[in-house]
C-alpha cells in the first residue's frame, strides 16, 4: 500500500507509539484523582507528554492542554477570544474547523488574502484587515488542501503590532515544521497529536498564552469544593478523564519527530511533493504548485471528476483523499469548490518509491481513458 | 527527621516542581496533599526535608512555579503554616 493521506492522519504509527499506548493500559490509573501507584504512574505519563510537547514548541509543560482533537482547542480558543457578532479576519484557506466554529457563534466574518501561494496578497490584504481593529485573528499554518505554507511569523507579527490577539491552527504543521511558541507570542495554537505528530487519532494539543474559556466542564481532581472550572492551567481546559493511552502514544510520536528533527521532516516531504508535482505536470495534469509550498499537492483530473480519479488510485492501493477536504473557503480561493481536488500529502516515512508508484498509477489510468 | 509539604493547586505545577527540584539535586515525594492542609478539596504536594524546604521555595519562586503553602512540622511533630 502506498500511503499518502498524511494530511488526514500520519500512517502507519511508529511501533514505539503502539508500544507506548499497550504500556499505558497496562500500568495507568486516572491522572490526578489519587495516591496510589497507578494514579501516580498515570500522572506521570501525562507530565512526560507535556514536557515532551514543551520542548517541542518552546513553552511551559502547564501551557500545553491535552484536547481531543485539533478542532477541539480550536473551538476552546475561539470561544474565548471572539463573541457573537465580532469582527474576526482569517486567511482565505482556512478549514471548516475554524470558519464553521465562527459561523455557530455568528462572527462577522473577513477573509483576507484569497491568492494561492503569495505571501504579499497575504500579508497585504491581512494587515488591511487588521488595521480595521478586529476582535481577533484565526489563520491556518498551511492550507490542507493545497500545502500552501503561510507567512506566519509576519502574520504574528502584525498582530503583535496592531494588539490583535490571535490563534494558529497548526494541524498540518505540526511536526512537519518547526514552530515556536513563545517567538509566536500566539494567544493559542490549537493542533492534532495523530497527524505530525504520529500520535493515536483522538488526542489534540492547545497551547494557551492566556487562559481559556472552556467547552467541557466537570472534574479535574483539583479543587473540588469549588463549582466554578479552576483558574489555572491546565486543569481549566482539562474537564474529565484525559485519553491516557492516547496521550502516552502521543509522547512517543513527539518524541520520534524530535529525534528525526522536524526542520528535516518537513524539507523531505517538500522535496517529495515538488517532484510529484512536477512529474504530474509533465504529465499534463493541472497541479496546483507554487513556491511556499509543504509535503502536500493537489491536482485536478483531466476530466475533473476527482472522487473516480481517487478510487482508481486507491484500487491500485493509493490512498488519496478528493473532494472539497472540509475547506469551501480555501477551494473558494483557489477556484476549484465545484470540482474540489485530489490531494496527495506526504509524511514522516514517504519516500521516492512512493512518487513513483503514483506517477506509474496516474499514467496507467490516464492512459486508459 | 522534620518533613515539609509544599501544596499545589495543580498536580502539573506539583510535577513541574518536582522536576525542577531533582535537576537541583533536591529528592522529593509527591502525593495527595493531607486533607487537613487542603481547604478546596483535593490536591497534591511534594515532601521535602526541614532542611531543604527554604532552598526548595527560593527555587520555586525564581522559575516562575505556583505554589499554594508551605506547612512544616514544628518540634511537635504538629504541621504549621510557614509562608
Amino acid at each position: 500500500m502506498i500511503y499518502l493521506d498524511h494530511g488526514a492522519t500520519s500512517w502507519p504509527k511508529p511501533e514505539a507509539v503502539r508500544r507506548s499506548v499497550l504500556r499505558a493500559l497496562e500500568t495507568c490509573g486516572n491522572p490526578g484523582r489519587g495516591g496510589y501507584g497507578l494514579s501516580m504512574e498515570g500522572a506521570r505519563t501525562v507530565f512526560d507528554a507535556r514536557r515532551a510537547a514543551a520542548r517541542l514548541f518552546h513553552c511551559t509543560e502547564d501551557q500545553v492542554a491535552f484536547t481531543t482533537s485539533c478542532t477541539h482547542g480550536l473551538n476552546m480558543a475561539i470561544r474565548t477570544l471572539v463573541l457573537p457578532g465580532d469582527r474576526v479576519v482569517v486567511s482565505g484557506f482556512e478549514h471548516n474547523a475554524v470558519t464553521r466554529t465562527l459561523h455557530a457563534l455568528k462572527a462577522n466574518l473577513h477573509a483576507a488574502g484569497r491568492k494561492l501561494f503569495s505571501w504579499e496578497d497575504t500579508l497585504e490584504h491581512f494587515e488591511d484587515e487588521l488595521r480595521k481593529e478586529p476582535k481577533a485573528a484565526v489563520f491556518t499554518h498551511v492550507s490542507n488542501v493545497f500545502g500552501y505554507v503561510l507567512p506566519v511569523g509576519d502574520m504574528a507579527y502584525l498582530c503583535r503590532k496592531y494588539r490583535v490577539p490571535f490563534i494558529l491552527d497548526a494541524a498540518q504543521s505540526a511536526g512537519h515544521m518547526p514552530l515556536d511558541f513563545e517567538d509566536l507570542g500566539a494567544d493559542f495554537i490549537a493542533m492534532p497529536g495523530h497527524k505530525g505528530l504520529l500520535g493515536p487519532m483522538g488526542t489534540g494539543l492547545l497551547l494557551c498564552g492566556r487562559m481559556p474559556e472552556p467547552v467541557f466542564f466537570g472534574g479535574t481532581g483539583s479543587q473540588s469544593i469549588q463549582q466554578e472550572m479552576p483558574d489555572f492551567l491546565p486543569d481549566r481546559a482539562e474537564a474529565g478523564t484525559v485519553n491516557v493511552p492516547g496521550i502516552a502514544g502521543l509522547r512517543a510520536g513527539m518524541e520520534l519527530v524530535e529525534q528525526m528533527q522536524v526542520k528535516r521532516i518537513g524539507e523531505r516531504e517538500t522535496e517529495l511533493s515538488h517532484t510529484a508535482g512536477k512529474a504530474l505536470e509533465d504529465m499534463g495534469i493541472r497541479v496546483f504548485r507554487g513556491p511556499h509550498q509543504g509535503g502536500t499537492i493537489s491536482f485536478l483530473p483531466p476530466d475533473g471528476d476527482c472522487e473516480t480519479m481517487a478510487e482508481k488510485l486507491g484500487c491500485r492501493g493509493i490512498c488519496v483523499r478528493a473532494g472539497v477536504h472540509c475547506a469551501p473557503l480555501a477551494h473558494e480561493s483557489a477556484g476549484t469548490l465545484e470540482t474540489g481536488t485530489v490531494r496527495v500529502s506526504f509524511g514522516y516515512d514517504s519516500g521516492c518509491r512512493d512518487v513513483r508508484m503514483l506517477c506509474n498509477a496516474l499514467r496507467e489510468i490516464c492512459r486508459v481513458k | 527527621m522534620r518533613v515539609c509539604f509544599i501544596t499545589f493547586r495543580s498536580i502539573t505545577y506539583a510535577q513541574r516542581a518536582q522536576e525542577l527540584l531533582r535537576r537541583s539535586g533536591m529528592g522529593t515525594s509527591l502525593g495527595r496533599t493531607p486533607g487537613s492542609l487542603e481547604q478546596k478539596g483535593c490536591g497534591y504536594s511534594l515532601r521535602v526535608p526541614f532542611t531543604a524546604s527554604q532552598r526548595a521555595i527560593s527555587l520555586l519562586r525564581q522559575n516562575n512555579v505556583p505554589y499554594g503553602r508551605l506547612y512544616c512540622q514544628n518540634e511537635n511533630g504538629e504541621l504549621e503554616a510557614i509562608t
